[in-house]
């Protein structure tokens, strides 16, 4: 037997980890698309398109993968589900797969497709709904647009998504209880001691900081006028690099090394 | 067979629970794991089954080690904790589901132990009260065949009818490749179902005998006045005289109260051991 991986028993523990709490998975799913559509259609009234197709993304996206992450390894709320977690006949990594399939693969292909049908819907019906003889026709119809996949948006909110999910699948094994909450507050703690760190470095090296929030916006206010601080290329590499790559496979593995080492 | 092999176990290094804990136990026997509440009985099962690691030493069970919770290792274990775990699904939706990973799971048994508990079939399995949760779980833990059975405080919330049905189905699934292991502080609800008995208080192994040596080494009566001429493990003034245990220096049988035992052992470790020293 192999121990490590097993393709048919990797088949059937994530039937059970998807059944076996389908209405926290399939709930929470369900409740985010919901989420989502009404966001849309509540931006939309509110503020227009860009505001409702950029900010449902983003609410939907690292909201809801980030809530989807904190329950795939909830099962240390008690001590009996823990064990009974720990114990059942699959391997670390199988379980750890389960997790990341559910949270990394099958919640971003669920999101991504159905905020495609909505975007859709909505983008064709607006477009349906243009006066066809207005001399505004044309302008108006290619003011609006499908939301682009490939677009800044999508870049940064899948950055914040797998930094944010990852320190939500650690943090659910660490906390047994109320994890998200916690996990949470370590966050924003984490946030603003990096932001007031920054301040202060920020501080040191120019006067009249305005904000100095970590890589992207460093400002300096003279007067009436703004400026942004722009790290220099290869820095900005190597921060772009750790925000995108480094932090988020860190979090991730550590995800798979504490769930190995867990005992409850 | 389980192995400790000089485990130390502490929920801080600085302050261990167990010192070098060196003991064998067999295949073919039921153990009773006494204790009082805090001694140490669900650290040594969690121990056992791998949630939790030995800070030093290691246990072996079969030959494998437990921390490493390999699947081929958690097939042939089950640990029942102390409170239970149910998802919202039925027992057939559970059986689906979680019994294809025990390849010795006999689905014909598995109904037979729920109908003998009594626990019903209908409805979602988080929806049943907890004894009959508890009830679930144990036919379903007994119908994995598993080589091991771990239980912590399995008659927490069963009926008397119950319990005594727990012994009678416990007593049928004995055979001589398996271990089971049952951890209690409700010391009645064990007697005429184990054959070996394991006493810890604070993290210390107390007894580790077979009923069969203590009834030869230790006899349970009551007496009008405490004999003299003894050595006496244990004395409680009843109704009708003193409870009493005394070394067995005649060959008498007599029936073993577990719970006089018990607190024999706890008050009176030192002469515990030497009676019975901890192979």
């Amino acid at each position: 037997m192999n121990d490590t991986f097993n393709l048919t028993r990797f088949g059937l523990l994530l039937k059970k980890s998807v059944l076996e709490r389908a209405m926290q998975i399939i709930g929470l799913m369900v409740f985010v698309l919901c989420f989502t559509l009404m966001a849309y259609s509540i931006f939309l009234y509110i503020g227009g398109w860009g505001m409702a197709q950029n900010l449902s993304f983003i609410w939907g996206f690292v909201g809801g993968g980030t809530f989807m992450a904190s329950i795939v390894f909830s099962y240390f709320n008690t001590n009996a589900g823990g064990s009974a977690y720990l114990t059942f006949p699959a391997s670390a990594l199988e379980k750890w797969l389960c997790g990341v399939l559910i949270t990394g693969v099958f919640f971003c292909l669920i999101f991504f497709s159905f905020y495609r049908l909505i975007d859709y819907c909505f983008v064709t019906a607006y477009h349906n709904g243009l006066d066809r003889s207005s001399p505004l026709y044309q302008r108006m119809y290619n003011s609006v647009n499908l939301f682009s996949f490939e677009g800044n948006i999508v870049r940064q909110s899948t950055i914040l998504f797998v930094n944010f999910a990852g320190a939500m699948l650690v943090g659910s094994l660490y906390f047994n209880k109320v994890a998200i909450v916690k996990v949470a507050l370590v966050v924003c703690g984490v946030i603003a001691v990096v932001y007031f760190l920054n301040l202060a470095v920020a501080g040191i090296l120019f006067n009249n900081i305005d904000i100095a929030f970590p890589y992207y916006t460093v400002l300096i206010k003279v007067g009436s006028e703004v400026g942004n601080v722009e790290l220099p290329p290869r820095a900005g590499a190597v921060a772009d690099a750790f925000l995108q790559y480094i932090l988020p496979a860190t979090l991730w593995i550590t995800a798979y090394i504490r769930l190995r080492e867990k005992e409850i | 067979m389980i192995r400790f092999n000089n485990l130390s176990f502490g929920y801080s290094r600085k302050k261990l629970l167990y010192k070098n804990l060196t003991l064998s136990i067999e295949s073919g026997s039921i153990y009773g794991l006494l204790g009082k509440n805090g001694a140490g009985k669900s650290t040594l099962l969690k121990n056992m089954v791998g949630t939790l690691f030995p800070v030093e030493g290691s246990v072996t069970i079969n030959g494998m080690e437990p921390k490493s919770r390999k699947p081929s290792f958690l097939q042939t274990i089950y640990y029942i904790a102390e409170d239970v775990y149910v998802p919202a699904l039925t027992i057939k939706q559970y059986q689906n589901l979680f019994a294809p990973f025990y390849p010795l799971f006999n689905k014909d048994n598995f109904y037979k132990y729920l109908l003998e508990m009594e626990v019903s079939v209908d409805g979602k399995l988080n929806k049943l009260s907890f004894g009959q949760q508890k009830k679930f779980v144990i036919a379903f833990a007994l119908a994995c065949n598993t080589r091991v059975l771990l239980m912590d405080e399995p008659t927490n919330g069963l009926d008397i009818p119950s319990k005594a049905q727990f012994r009678k189905l416990i007593a049928s699934v004995m055979n001589e490749d398996r271990i089971i292991f049952i951890s209690t502080h409700q010391i009645r609800d064990l007697e005429n179902m184990i054959d070996k008995v394991m006493i810890v208080d604070n993290g210390n192994l107390l007894l580790h005998s077979s009923i069969a040596d203590i009834a030869e080494k230790l006899c349970f009566k009551t007496v009008a006045a405490i004999p003299t001429n003894v050595k006496v493990l244990y004395a409680e003034k009843m109704l009708r005289g003193t409870s009493v245990i005394i070394e067995n220096v005649d060959g008498e049988d007599s029936a073993l109260n577990l719970e006089h035992l018990f607190n024999g052992i706890t008050e009176n470790p030192t002469m515990a051991k030497q009676l019975f020293p901890i192979k």
